[in-house]
């Protein structure tokens, strides 16, 4: 075994790939393999995580890191012959508060995507890494690397308060991982609500990248904005990231109250706004990482609507921005953030979020000045060069160097 | 295939394997990965085909002569087919004469299609071999049919041999734990601090899934039984199956470690290192099994030295046979004994009968005393965690004659609809189709009519507890109880 070599196993992975999870350990690949660690990613052939299509070649290729490092990567296919009607059943039972026999439990996580060809790879090389490295914790590709090495796994779960991580499915993963790697300090409060966290388990935070600089003008002109003032939401636009509330709540604040503010959006997933407000919502579709950071300089505040958020990376983009955030406060994480902070506000209802808006639409003097901790803050907690020797700290620790 | 070339240049085997399989926990499939290991590792391509969609390469019901063409079509193409035989894996159950018949049948058939078959058996009921059921040809046909046939016990080897006529120069003796590899670097020390275990305790261990069949409420009272030494129990795992026989099994569990102080239950479902990490930390390993075939629990104490006190059941005591410091018992007095023994070094006074609160002599198993009245009551807290409620207080004196006022309740059989099976051929097939047809129907309703049953009995428990147990027995004291005027 090679003293460096490493296994992280994503269910998605590459530049084209939107997900937070996915995109924060693209990241640690290239940061480890820069620091000379041997990075080898395994995963799937897949981009979309609906479709699950198998997109991208199977077989083994090379991802370039911006300072001239390599990170491999082992691509499998994914295989979905299953109907998906246990899965449904199972999620809609999860949705009523009732918790589906372990049987069932067991049965929802072999109705959806799998990956073979993976898990057998892991069975005849898992031995030839030090560590295999496996996030978030719902997907099948973690489930399934730590079924075949639990002896040299680190789980980064990427935990959320929601009915999937109180699966009695989940326990040998939450409980039998060698190491745990954690992103804030309320992520570790809801594993112990939840679960035992191994004796290895520490709370490294993750990373987020400074840019060198804003041009919010370029942004705004670049798409035709003028001096709209707008507030942004950017990632997954979909029901379980809050999109939908944050849209209806959105139009009818802006409906009722007639604030002058925009909604702009980027991310995957539909974008449907009521017919009578589709001048208020501008949907950018996926944006390259310089129009995001723009984007988030331009915008009066940007909006967090998930309750589910493990770490929140684009709180974080915000505050480097100097804007304020304004978030659902059923997000423990997020709320926790805020708190410490200072650089945004929450709400806990549809009538929270209109006052919240029309304080950064009426104020938004007010509100910038609000955002002025944010950046500090991230600077202080949450670079990769601090989060990268953590990381490492642990790998070495847990794993013999 | 590049697979099939890959495996023939390097002189391997095309292998295909089937079996229950991970990432899904299950004894069988956990058995069936290690192997799949192993024969890749010697250079075999090997694939899978497990019932559920799982990390094997294929999946598909193996069940019944649908499953027996399912695999003949899956091993076509491999030089090997390594199955492992589990009545459950090949036979919808119950299994019925008519399914017998045509699961062996047609299970022959495609064994005898494939090129080369060998059979792990876990488990078959040798019921099936009696020369008297029609069926039995059947199954032995099937059997006969396989190139070679693993069995973990000379029982089971002879139960084949004698039972099914298959031929002794086909069947096999398998080391159970011979792909096993250990899943937790801990030591002893370190894996009872991180369980929150005392370091100077015996500790007894019952792990696996929770099933009455299982028989961990017997090592309870066995544990129980010793009254104050410095033991404990305790009893890890989760209920995979929740019917109403396993849930009430659970229940009883968790009675009995309320009563008793040294029994400890964890349910849950915890994974192959934290199951190891549990073998490493105790003492003794116990396996008091009503019944099994042979048990994986046991390879994994073997794995790491650690001594199991064992029912003599099934193939475990051939499994056993070369197992240091393994006892087996032959029922609740013998494993009391030998919990004693392991414990302090020598046999415990009394077996069985201490588990129930009776006088016995210093040393030995002369009765001094039996307290009736203490007898009854333990009768009934036992019953009353059997079934998961609130223990009733005893209600004194003359009033343990009488039952509690739930007894009536309670004494009414839980409603189940028949089970569709029959002796006459073809009637279980159109049995299990109506089942089908108005059991969505139908289960709800009974499942509410046994709560409701439960419901009332436990709430005529609390009534009388309430009341400080003057239910039935103010009855017998001539205190007739009254309602409101």
């Amino acid at each position: 075994m090679d003293a460096r070599r490493i296994a992280l196993v994503p269910p998605r992975y590459g530049p084209d790939v939107v997900g937070g999870a996915e995109a924060v350990i693209r990241r640690v690949g290239h940061g480890l393999a820069e620091r000379g660690w041997d990075v080898e990613v395994l995963t799937t052939c897949a981009r979309d995580h609906f479709t699950w299509a198998n997109v991208e070649q199977p077989g083994e290729s090379i991802d370039p890191t911006p300072n001239g490092a390599t990170v491999a990567v082992r691509r499998f296919p994914v295989v979905r012959d299953t109907d998906g009607h246990i899965r449904a059943r199972v999620e809609a039972e999860l949705a009523a508060g009732e918790q589906p026999s372990l049987a069932d439990q067991e049965a929802w996580m072999g109705d959806g995507p799998r990956v073979p060809e993976l898990f057998h790879h892991l069975l005849d090389r898992s031995d030839t890494y030090r560590a295999v490295i496996a996030s978030p914790y719902m997907f099948w590709t973690t489930f399934a690397a730590a079924a075949v090495a639990p002896e040299r796994t680190l789980l980064r779960p990427c935990l959320h308060d929601e009915p999937y991580a109180r699966m009695e499915l989940f326990e040998p993963l939450l409980t039998g991982a060698a190491g745990v790697w954690l992103q804030t300090d309320p992520e570790l409060e809801l594993y112990r609500r939840i679960s035992t966290p191994p004796a290895q388990t520490a709370v490294v935070g993750e990373g987020v990248d400074v840019p060198d600089g804003y041009d919010p003008k370029r942004f705004r002109a670049e798409h035709d904005l003028g001096d709209r003032p707008f507030v942004l939401y950017g990632g997954r636009r979909e029901g379980a990231k809050g999109w939908e509330g944050l849209l209806h709540g959105f139009c009818d604040a802006v409906g009722k109250e007639d604030l002058d503010l925009t909604l702009v959006t980027f991310g995957v997933g539909e974008v449907q706004p009521p017919a009578d407000q589709t001048d208020r919502v501008v949907d950018l579709g996926p944006v390259d990482d310089r129009t995001r950071d723009d984007a988030m300089a331009a915008a009066l505040a940007y909006l967090q609507p998930s309750s589910l958020e493990s770490f929140s990376r684009t709180v974080m983009e915000a505050w480097l921005a100097g804007t304020p955030v304004i978030a659902n406060g059923a997000s423990d994480v997020v709320a926790w953030h805020i708190g410490r902070a200072g650089a945004g506000l929450t709400y806990d209802d549809p009538a929270e979020l209109e006052q919240a808006l029309r304080f950064v639409a009426e104020a938004p003097d007010a509100a910038a000045a609000l955002a002025a901790p944010g950046r500090a803050y991230v600077l202080d907690h949450y670079r990769w060069p601090v989060i990268l020797d953590r990381m490492e700290a642990t790998l070495d620790e847990w794993f013999g160097r | 295939m590049s697979g099939d070339r890959g495996a023939r240049r390097s002189g391997g085997e095309r292998i295909l394997v089937a079996a229950p399989y991970p990432p899904m926990r299950d004894g069988i499939g956990a058995y069936a990965v290690q192997q799949v290991q192993a024969l890749r590792r010697d250079g075999h391509h090997v694939e899978v085909v497990s019932p559920t969609p799982s990390a094997a390469h294929h999946h598909g019901d193996l069940r019944g002569p649908a499953g027996a063409a399912a695999l003949a079509r899956f091993g076509a193409h491999f030089d090997r087919v390594v199955l492992h035989f589990h009545p459950d894996l090949l036979y919808r159950l119950p299994p019925t004469a008519g399914a017998r018949l045509a699961t062996g049948l047609s299970y022959g058939l495609a064994f005898r299609r494939l090129g080369r078959v060998e059979l792990r058996l876990h488990e078959i009921d040798h019921r099936w071999a009696d020369r008297s059921d029609p069926t039995s040809r059947a199954t032995s046909f099937m059997l006969r049919g396989a190139d070679r046939i693993g069995v973990h016990s000379e029982e089971q080897r002879a139960h084949l041999v004698d039972g099914f006529g298959v031929a002794a120069r086909r069947v096999e003796l398998v080391d159970h734990g011979a792909d096993f590899a250990p899943r937790t670097t801990a030591d002893r020390t370190r894996a009872r601090a991180s369980l929150g275990l005392p370091d100077d305790e015996h500790v007894f261990l019952c792990i696996g899934f929770l099933q009455p069949h299982k028989g961990f409420d017997r090592a309870a009272r066995a544990v129980g039984a010793l009254r104050g030494g410095r033991a404990r129990l305790d009893i890890v795992g989760s209920a995979r199956v929740a019917d109403q026989a396993t849930l009430d099994h659970v229940a009883e569990l968790r009675a009995i470690a309320r009563r008793e102080p040294a029994v400890h239950l964890h349910t849950g479902f915890v994974s192959d290192e934290m199951f190891d990490r549990w073998i490493v930390a105790c003492d003794t390993v116990l396996l008091p099994y009503r019944h099994i075939w042979s048990s994986s629990v046991a390879e994994r104490a073997a794995l790491f030295g650690r001594p199991v006190i064992a029912t003599r059941v099934g193939g475990l005591a051939h499994q056993l046979a070369d197992h240091p410091g393994a006892v087996l018992v032959d029922d609740n007095d013998g494993l009391v004994r030998a919990v004693a023994h392991a414990v302090v070094g020598a046999p415990a006074a009394g077996g069985a009968a201490a588990t129930w609160p009776v006088g016995l002599a210093e040393g030995d198993e002369t009765l001094v005393g039996v307290d009736r009245e203490r007898i009854q009551a333990e009768i009934r807290a036992r019953a009353t965690a059997a079934r998961g409620g609130v223990a009733v207080a005893p209600t004194g004196a003359g009033g343990t004659d009488a039952p509690p006022l739930s007894t009536p309740v309670r004494r009414l059989s839980p409603l189940h609809p028949p089970a569709p099976v029959s002796a006459r051929p073809g009637v279980s097939i159109v049995k299990r189709l109506i089942h089908r047809v108005i059991g969505w129907e139908l289960t709800p309703i009974s499942e509410q009519v046994n709560r409701l049953q439960r419901a009332t009995a436990d709430a005529l428990d609390q009534a009388q507890r309430a009341n400080g147990g003057t239910g039935a027995g103010a009855a017998v004291t001539g205190e007739v109880p009254r309602g409101p005027d």
